[in-house]
């Protein structure tokens, strides 16, 4: 997958081009607008992700060119406002989805993944890792060939760390993704715990190997291999 | 009492207090001009008497001259001052008695002396006296009277633009979009009121509204390095050689930029309200909103084992689905974030009011002061905005809300609008 990240912030854009730059992705940054429709003109990408607030004009113009050129990218938009209007005029201008800052690069790359697979549904509605099928049109989970049935959060929480295999993921992250805003983070350690070993004992018993390994202090891991 | 009041009721006592005064003075005044008038005519009486007695030498007996009465008596008194006294004068033609002026003096006419003493009415000058008094009181009433309704509606007249600059004072709203408008008014006074009311609100608009930018823009700029901190510590957290507690820190660390940002959100969301930026009303089940909620805490709810009771009727309002969804979350995470191990909580929704009610220990913060911003329990985890939050919501959506403690449960009580 082939990836463009527009952000101005320096730190930002080279955490996030590291976190990207695995499972075979290539991840490409640059900090202003001009550079970005520079590079949108010149390559291909599959996904996009935008800072709306870049210093030298309004992101929601990368929106308004991809669109005259009839370009196909899954945009991503990255906002510090988490204004109800700056997201409906995102999505409806050609945004695939809305992120609010502050976010955890797990919930950046979940999300990525999301908007791509959305927009290559017709060709890649399957989501194969080892001896576990992930049918996302259905929501259908299956190991080595066995259908197995998990809650939504557990469908969830799959998915997440599928995106993020191979990659520490802090509780907090977790938490977040799950509940949002609505939880205190202390209270839904307990509950995180609970979905994982459920979920981890779904996918054992269905023949798959472990993958899911606690990681002391700090929250879960999904083995790479 | 109303400064037009004031200002007829000292008005009028004044007056009263003059014209009182003056008519008393007045009275006495025509009194003795109209007694030394009678005693002028005495005198003259009296001379001409005089003069009679001495021409006629005869024995004086009743004589009258025009009306006067004169009587004379003989006397040895061979002097006496003469003196003009009160007394009752009767009218024989009228018979009746009225009030008299008269005079005695001695009457020498060669050796005889006479006591003569010579009456007039006086009537003539007390229905003059009488007359002039009515005349008098009737001007006093007739003064009052127009001074009072001067004063009532003149004075009112001269001071409506006052109270209109009042009406729009109390109206005025820091936050509204309505601007203090400064009308002319021919009293100089009023205008110079209106144009420095006028520039003082103008003023006070500007600071307010570059406060809101000011806070919106920090809370805003706030979020990238947040942003920056929290992608930071993901790619931290990938390094193997760290220990575990170190990895607790992190978690921890993790929970403040969380905080923050939630926080930031908050502010956020409540300039917002104030600014009654959020304007995507539309029809709410909120019956079906509150059993949305209701599973979407069952987790929550269940770890302190709590109960949860609810007693919904249908309830269709119109209001911004975003905001209704912050007010429930508040609430909710509320009654369970404060409430006891096996305890319980109460959802009564009907047409007037909507009722949460949960088992708590008492807190020191009692009545209005629980919405409050940052005013928050000693083990509470929040950001201490979600019930001004909540009460903001409310004030926006038009519903009241208002916090109270008994048997040992919190209840917020939502009312809302009469549908007139």
């Amino acid at each position: 997958m082939k990836i463009l990240v527009i952000e101005d912030e320096r730190g930002l854009r080279e955490n996030i081009t590291n976190y990207l730059n695995a499972d075979g992705n290539i991840c490409e940054s640059c900090a202003s607008l001009e550079a970005a429709l520079v590079k949108l003109t010149d390559y291909h990408y599959d996904c996009v992700l935008l800072d709306i607030g870049l210093p030298d004009g309004d992101g929601f113009a990368v929106l308004d060119h991809l669109k005259a050129d009839g370009k196909m990218e899954a945009v991503l938009i990255i906002s510090a406002r988490n204004s109800l209007d700056d997201r409906l005029k995102g999505l409806n201008i050609g945004a695939d989805d809305y992120l609010t800052k502050p976010f955890h690069l797990a919930e950046l790359k979940a999300r990525l993944m999301a908007v791509f697979r959305r927009k290559t549904l017709n060709t890649n509605s399957k989501l194969v890792f080892n001896e576990i099928v992930i049918d996302v049109l259905g929501r259908n989970v299956e190991v080595n060939g066995e259908h197995i049935i998990l809650t939504k959060k557990e469908y969830d929480m799959l998915l997440y760390f599928l995106a993020n295999k191979g990659r520490v993921i802090s509780k907090n992250a977790i938490a977040e993704h799950l509940w949002g805003d609505e939880m205190d983070m202390h209270d839904s350690f307990d509950f995180i715990y609970t979905h994982i070993k459920n979920l981890r004992k779904k996918l054992i018993d269905a023949g798959s190997a472990d993958y899911l390994k606690s990681v002391y202090g700090i929250g879960y891991k999904f083995l790479a291999t | 009492m109303k400064l037009s009041a004031h200002y007829t009721k000292a008005s009028v006592l004044i007056s009263l207090a003059v014209l009182f005064t003056g008519a008393v003075i007045y009275f006495f005044v025509i009194n003795y001009i109209a007694n030394n008038q009678l005693d002028r005519n005495l005198s003259q009486a009296l001379s001409e008497a005089e003069e009679y007695v001495r021409t006629t030498h005869a024995e004086p007996q009743q004589y009258d001259l025009d009306q006067d009465h004169a009587v004379f008596l003989k006397t040895d008194q061979q002097a006496f001052k003469r003196r003009y006294f009160d007394t009752v004068y009767h009218n024989f033609r009228e018979h009746r008695t009225e009030p008299g002026r008269a005079v005695e003096d001695l009457v020498k006419a060669g050796n005889r002396r006479y006591k003569v003493t010579i009456t007039v009415s006086r009537e003539s000058t007390r229905s003059l006296v009488e007359i002039i008094s009515v005349i008098t009181l009737v001007l006093i009433a007739g003064l009052l009277l127009v001074l009072f309704i001067t004063n009532k509606y003149v004075l009112n007249g001269l001071w409506k633009p006052f109270y209109r600059t009042l009406r729009e004072i109390k109206a005025f709203d820091v936050a509204g979009s309505g601007q203090f408008s400064a009308k002319d008014s021919k009293v100089d006074e009023f205008a110079e009121l209106n144009s420095a009311i006028y520039e003082m609100s103008a003023r006070v608009k500007a600071e307010y509204r570059d406060l809101k930018i000011f806070t919106e823009n920090a809370s805003h700029e706030l979020m990238t390095p947040l942003a920056v901190a929290t992608t930071k510590l993901d790619t931290l957290i990938q390094d193997e050689t760290l220990r575990p507690d170190q990895l607790t820190q992190i978690t921890d660390i993790y929970a403040s930029i969380n905080k923050s940002a939630r926080l930031n959100q908050a502010l956020l969301l409540l300039i917002k309200l104030d600014n009654e930026l959020i304007r995507d009303d539309e029809p709410v089940n909120l019956k079906a909103v509150i059993l949305e909620k209701i599973v979407q805490f069952q987790e929550l709810a269940q770890s302190k084992n709590l109960v949860v009771i609810n007693r919904l009727d249908d309830k269709g309002i119109v209001a911004s689905k975003y905001l209704i969804d912050i007010l429930l979350n508040n609430l909710f995470s509320n009654a369970i974030r404060h409430n006891l191990q096996f305890g319980k909580i109460e959802i009564d929704l009907s047409a007037d009011q909507l009722v949460f009610k949960n088992s708590g220990s008492p807190l020191k913060l009692t009545g209005e002061q629980i919405f409050e911003r940052f005013q928050k329990g000693k083990e509470s985890q929040g950001t201490g905005l979600g019930l001004t939050l909540v009460k903001n919501i409310c004030r926006q959506c038009g519903f009241h809300i208002n916090y109270h403690f008994a048997d040992n449960c919190h209840i917020f009580n939502i009312t809302f609008p009469k549908i007139s």
